[in-house]
């Protein structure tokens, strides 16, 4: 069992990007219509900027905030399905038998959005990208707590997922729409304090409204327990005192 | 500034994304890289794909010469123009 505390969260969908907004939204989650919008991210210096896709912009608007400049902290990138949008620009450059954009393929790697944090915060510590399946939440939390027990005073994870081009329907059908979830997590006594544990799945895995990095922040406003089946992984959350 | 310039010029912000710049607000000598605009490596390798794009051009990786030539839009137009492509009227 894995025990952590959110010390605090910030989470960006189309239309919702504070804590207002997310607070009606978990208490009546419903769909948002994704137009593409996307975080302006004025922080970041124009020339830098230029090389921030959307789902590198939506990551770096909801976890800046939650690393000080004067720190150092180890940062955990997860998404199941990464940076589709250039992968399908290079698909479609291969398809015309174009040659590929250097800037594309260099920023399309799972852990480009890792690396650019790194360079954009000045963060020379340790930095992980994964993709899992529809625990791929779950699992960024597995890694988080693994920096906590080595010695990290506190963790960025951040889940984040861009709704993929319309070529991909019927391929891609968990993400309702694009978001992130940025926690900044520790195993401090005061933050928002969770347990994680994970079992073996004996029976089907009902299908769920939404992602489960989604679910959680519904849970950060209930504190209800949450139960997340997938393939042979049981992973429970249960809010603690 | 002439017309060939002013056309690198308008290719460097589209290409490389410079949403904050116009094309006449890169002058014709100053430098592209370093401390000048501020362009990296990345830059010329996709400055590279987008002028053998439009121009024909054929720029060795390993050409001596190409540091010189991607100094400023004004030594790119030259070499765009000693390269006698068609369209670099």
């Amino acid at each position: 069992m894995i025990a952590l505390s959110v010390d605090a969260w910030r989470a960006w969908a189309p239309g919702i990007d504070d804590a207002a907004g997310w607070a009606a939204w978990a208490a009546a989650p419903h769909a948002i219509v994704d137009h593409g919008e996307q975080p302006a991210c004025e922080f970041v210096p124009p020339m830098q900027r230029r090389r921030l896709s959307r789902l590198a912009r939506i990551v770096m608007h909801a976890a800046w905030p939650l690393c000080g400049d004067d720190e150092q902290l180890p940062f955990v990138f997860a998404s199941r399905h990464g940076e589709t949008t250039r992968t399908f620009a290079m698909l479609d450059e291969i398809g015309r038998e174009a040659p590929l954009s250097p800037t594309q393929f260099g920023l399309s790697v799972h852990n480009a959005i890792a690396g650019q944090w790194s360079i954009l915060r000045g963060q020379r510590g340790e930095s992980v990208a994964i993709a899992g399946e529809a625990d791929t939440f779950e699992h960024a939390i597995v890694e988080a707590a693994a920096l906590l027990d080595e010695g990290a005073p506190a963790v960025v994870a951040v889940v984040a997922e861009e709704v993929p081009a319309t070529a991909y329907d019927g391929w891609i059908d968990d993400v309702p729409f694009s978001y992130t979830l940025a926690l900044r997590l520790s195993h401090a006594a005061d933050g928002q304090g969770w347990h994680l544990s994970l079992d073996a799945n004996e029976g089907a895995a009902p299908v769920r409204d939404f992602p489960h990095a989604l679910r959680f922040v519904r849970a950060l406003h209930d504190r209800a327990t949450l139960d997340h089946p997938w393939k042979t992984r049981r992973w429970t959350w249960q809010p603690t005192a | 500034m002439n017309e060939l310039e002013r056309d690198i010029a308008r290719l460097i912000v589209d290409t490389l994304a410079l949403d904050h710049l116009r094309p006449e607000d890169i002058a014709a000598d100053q430098p592209l890289f370093g401390q000048g605009l501020g362009l990296d490596s990345v830059d010329a390798l996709e400055l590279a794909l987008a002028l053998q794009n439009r121009y024909g051009l054929r720029i060795a990786a390993d050409s001596r010469d190409a540091r010189a030539h991607f100094e400023t839009v004004r030594s790119l137009a030259l070499y765009v123009q000693a390269s006698g492509s068609p369209c670099a009227g």
